[in-house]
């Protein structure tokens, strides 16, 4: 039998900490469906990713109710389709994301990610015929998810694919206008994109996995924050290296919970199970926020002088939690601060805590980027991509991921309200300095070379 | 003589485990098995032990009944009946329930009586106090064996639906989660 407070803690994180499993995510491999014809190769995709996922939804929904713990969202990530679709033209392209929203709706899942392209290095006819697609693919469909990489740490930086990311998110943002140009929510461009993650929009199976895996999501900044606050309330002493052990055991918990859910789930699929991504992914609830966590370490909101050094504890402390629970750990597994999504975010950006810049500063030391940005409609191309540049350079250089998911709200300006809805949540638009410019670096084009220290070889 | 299990009962204070530990000692009997407990200051202790193979049961009980009368403890003695049916060979799983809410008369009983009917083991029951005085934080923690032959679908359908009745929050969740959180 368990002890009282083993069976009081557990009951409270799930009942009042909102800790849940945040995705269960089935990734297809589709290199088997690749076909010269188009409407071969939609059959083939549609045939094996039904097969594949039509129980996808009811298994994770008997295994959610076995344990108590809500699978909150069940999704598919799939090769990235300017690989297995590179024979394609952008028009071929919008039709192939046509399907996968069918196919996305059919099984009963939210959002289907890999309409994606990895373009570091060059850009080959089938990544840009993708990229050439984006606009009008995630403007004219609800579920399908892009993302494309256009810098590793091995590679450098492309600043063509930067530019033309630029150019794509402006036009998506222009084809969603009376949506508050929701296409670009759905819409990441990376540096070092894990080929293994869970989370939307980013998620894609990458080229050296099984043929089909599941892959989880597991959250939790509410366990993390209560755990915090009761720790202090009971002794108000604890420095910041106690604190940070307690987040650790906490995202170790945490962790633990994710891959035995995950397992269950493969199991019962007969599929390989493949990760746990233990992120601290945030909702629009109260009590679910990364923002929260700030606090409860004392500070008066997101953004202020420390932030930095408080997220790089917390995301230190939650990845070495992680990987002491599992051997199976990817993905990104860090902290979120997506500032629409996070309730506590958005306020603190309104209320000027955080800033475009700040937010910058703060991405260098956790696991993604400027997440869920809304910025002024009218911000230049050039700066949209140098915004994206500099992203890329962080994650690049500090051989991380880093990634940008800007949204240019088309006839807002900073400080208007944007509203995305669900977990997307909604913010007022950010104040982004100088976005007027139209500076020739990005447009020099070319690549950014490799740092020294990608040289391991 | 078959092994014999012992209950003790009474007001908890130090030496109790010490005294019938040496008791059985001085009666050559071989301690299996202890397990003991204390609800608000009162003890309860239950030893299976294997005593010498002439032992008579009567002799054997009252002679424990004497040493231990000085002490204020009562004592039980019973023969243990051979299980002819272990519990490892029946297949399945355990699930704890846990209801939250105001404290009742009955509450138990009803909630027993349910998880009984369906022929499902209540393996360990225990209040869990948060601490406080929040009336609404009354916790029961039933740890439960279900078989596998058991309709679990309808058991937690009896379960939520008497809950509901009783204006209770109910909680089922299998074993293995409290594990993975707590137990490393």
């Amino acid at each position: 039998m368990f002890e009282d407070h083993e069976i009081i803690s557990t009951i409270e994180m799930v009942k009042n900490e909102n800790l849940d499993v945040r995705a269960v995510t089935l990734g297809i491999n589709l290199f088997d469906c690749i076909s010269h014809d188009l409407k071969v190769f939609k059959n083939n995709i549609r045939k094996k990713i039904i097969t594949h996922a039509e129980n996808l939804v009811d298994v994770c929904d008997t295994v959610g109710e076995k344990y108590g713990i809500h699978v909150v969202n069940k999704r598919i990530s799939i090769s990235p389709i300017a690989l297995v679709g590179g024979c394609f033209s952008s028009d071929q392209m919008v039709e192939i994301a046509h399907e996968l929203n069918d196919i996305a709706k059919k099984v009963n899942i939210d959002f289907i990610g890999g309409f994606s392209a990895l373009v570091e290095k060059g850009i080959a006819p089938g990544d840009q015929a993708l990229i050439d697609a984006l606009p009008r693919a995630l403007s004219q469909t609800e579920r399908v998810c892009a993302s494309v990489n256009v810098a590793t740490t091995r590679a450098g930086i492309n600043m063509d694919a930067v530019l033309a990311m630029a150019k794509a998110i402006k036009k998506a943002a222009a084809l969603t206008a009376n949506e508050d140009g929701l296409a670009c929510a759905k819409l990441c461009v990376f540096s070092n994109i894990p080929q293994d993650m869970p989370f939307m929009a980013g998620a894609y199976l990458g080229v050296g996995v099984a043929d089909a895996v599941i892959n989880v999501g597991v959250s939790g900044p509410g366990v993390v924050k209560r755990a915090i606050e009761r720790n202090l309330e009971k002794n108000p002493d604890l420095n910041l290296g106690h604190i940070a052990e307690i987040i650790k055991k906490t995202a170790c918990k945490v962790t633990r919970v994710g891959e035995l859910i995950g397992r269950e789930v493969a199991q019962n699929l007969n599929i390989q199970f493949g990760v746990v991504d233990l992120s601290l992914a945030p909702t629009p609830t109260v009590g679910d926020s990364i923002g929260e966590i700030f606090q409860a370490l004392g500070l008066t909101n997101i953004g202020v002088p420390g932030s930095t050094a408080a997220l790089a504890m917390l995301n230190d402390a939650v990845k070495k939690g992680g990987v002491f629970a599992s051997s199976h750990v990817g993905g990104l597994s860090g902290a979120f601060i997506p500032v629409s999504e996070d309730l506590n975010i958005a306020n603190a950006a309104d209320k000027g805590f955080l800033s475009i810049e700040k937010l910058e500063a703060m991405t260098s030391v956790c696991s993604v980027g400027l997440d869920m940005v809304p910025i002024p409609g009218d911000i230049t191309v050039e700066c949209l991509a140098g915004i994206i540049a500099d992203e890329m350079a962080i994650g690049m250089i500090n051989s991380k991921t880093t990634a940008t998911r800007l949204i240019p709200v088309p006839g807002k300006k900073a400080g208007d309200k944007v509203y995305f809805g669900g977990l997307l949540g909604e913010a007022r638009i950010m104040n982004v300095p100088n976005s007027c410019l139209c500076d020739q670096f990005v447009k020099y084009g070319g690549q950014i070379p490799a740092p020294i220290h990608s040289m391991k070889n | 003589m078959n092994k014999v299990i012992i209950t003790v009962l009474g007001k908890d204070r130090p030496g109790i485990i010490s005294l019938i530990s040496n008791i059985l000692y001085e009666l050559d009997c071989n301690l299996e098995n202890a397990n003991q407990m204390i609800l608000q200051h009162q003890f309860a202790g239950f030893f299976i032990v294997d005593p010498p193979s002439n032992t008579d049961l009567e002799n054997f009980s009252q002679t424990l009944q004497r040493k231990i009368k000085m002490s204020g403890l009562t004592v039980h003695v019973d023969t243990v009946k051979a299980n002819t049916i272990s519990k490892e060979s029946i297949k399945g799983e355990t699930f704890l329930i846990t209801t939250i809410g105001p404290d009742q008369k009955g509450l138990v009983a009803r909630f027993s009586k349910i998880i009984s009917q369906h022929n499902a083991n209540i393996e360990n029951l225990k209040a869990v106090f948060k601490g406080g005085s929040d009336p609404t934080a009354n916790i029961m923690s039933y740890q439960v064996f279900i078989a596998i032959d058991i309709d679990t679908g309808k058991l937690f359908d009896s379960l939520r639906q008497k809950a509901k009745e009783l204006d209770l929050d109910i909680r089922i969740q299998h074993k293995n989660i409290f594990d993975a959180i707590n137990k490393i």
